[in-house]
């Protein structure tokens, strides 16, 4: 059994795909119609693009209980998901330079330095620093 | 601040309190990072520190989850599928990254990725093939 693929909720595919592609830096590897507006998409890491993939998914839209549970974890500021990163500030500028919000400005929490940003499509997401 | 925040700031006063402690299993770390190759033991990692063996062996393995042996295995392991991608051969690999044993690795490495190394080379080997008739 292998861990090929993780989802992401969010509620406008096309708008995600801009974000993780043009501002966190991903690369779309799939991409198939399924029904109406909705795609299989998924977008890959550009350092791993064999490693796990990240599904896009719709469910928000079209699920109300996946709606409200997103919305409770994005109220409480919990991350939805955790990216690592091998330099935590230097990812942290750039990304501030591209107008990404923070929930949580790099912070050391023992042996990892942390950060929380807003996806624009309905999450937090973790930025992760091994130390 | 979001309520996730505030359990952070939490967490990291009740349990992360100890500088000292910290600093010395972060240089642990990176000494096994630049160092994984060499031959790395616990006598040699403590004296680093200038700290018991023991105490450091505690102190990694709360703070990282694993021992200081543990994870040198695991950059030994990483590092050295790398290089079987890279096509270096099984031999050159294993001392390489610091193994000193064929059998030893080839077991750790089988128990790490389900596959020995050999046999992972050569499924590299059939995928870089594969991708260069299509």
């Amino acid at each position: 059994m292998k861990i090929k693929i993780v989802s992401i909720p969010v509620q406008n595919q096309e708008k995600a795909l801009k974000f993780y592609t043009e501002v966190l830096g991903f690369v779309k590897k799939v991409d198939i119609p399924v029904s109406g507006e909705n795609r299989w998409l998924t977008v890959v890491s550009r350092e791993e693009p064999d490693g796990p993939e990240i599904l896009l998914e719709p469910a928000p839209i079209h699920f109300e209980p996946a709606q409200a549970y997103q919305q409770a974890l994005f109220d409480a500021g919990i991350p939805c998901r955790q990216f690592s990163v091998d330099d935590l500030e230097e990812e942290y500028e750039r990304l501030q330079a591209l107008g990404v919000e923070f929930s949580v400005k790099p912070t050391e929490m023992g042996t990892v330095k942390i950060a929380v940003l807003n996806d624009t499509c309905g999450n937090h997401i973790q930025l992760v620093q091994m130390l | 601040m979001t309520y996730y925040h505030q359990e952070l700031l939490r967490i990291k006063n009740h349990c992360y309190g100890n500088e000292r402690q910290l600093r010395a299993v972060i240089k642990t770390r990176h000494f096994i990072d630049h160092n994984y190759d060499q031959a790395i033991n616990l006598d040699l990692l403590s004296g680093t520190n200038h700290t018991s063996k023991y105490h450091l062996l505690r102190l990694f393995k709360r703070y990282y989850g694993q021992t200081p042996l543990q994870y040198l295995t695991g950059k030994r392991l990483i590092r050295a599928r790398y290089l079987l991608k890279q096509g270096r051969t099984v031999t050159e690999t294993c001392f390489e990254v610091g193994f000193e044993s064929l059998a030893s690795f080839s077991l750790l490495f089988r128990n790490r990725f389900g596959v020995n190394p050999a046999k992972f080379k050569k499924e590299q080997f059939s995928i870089s093939m594969g991708s260069g008739v299509c």
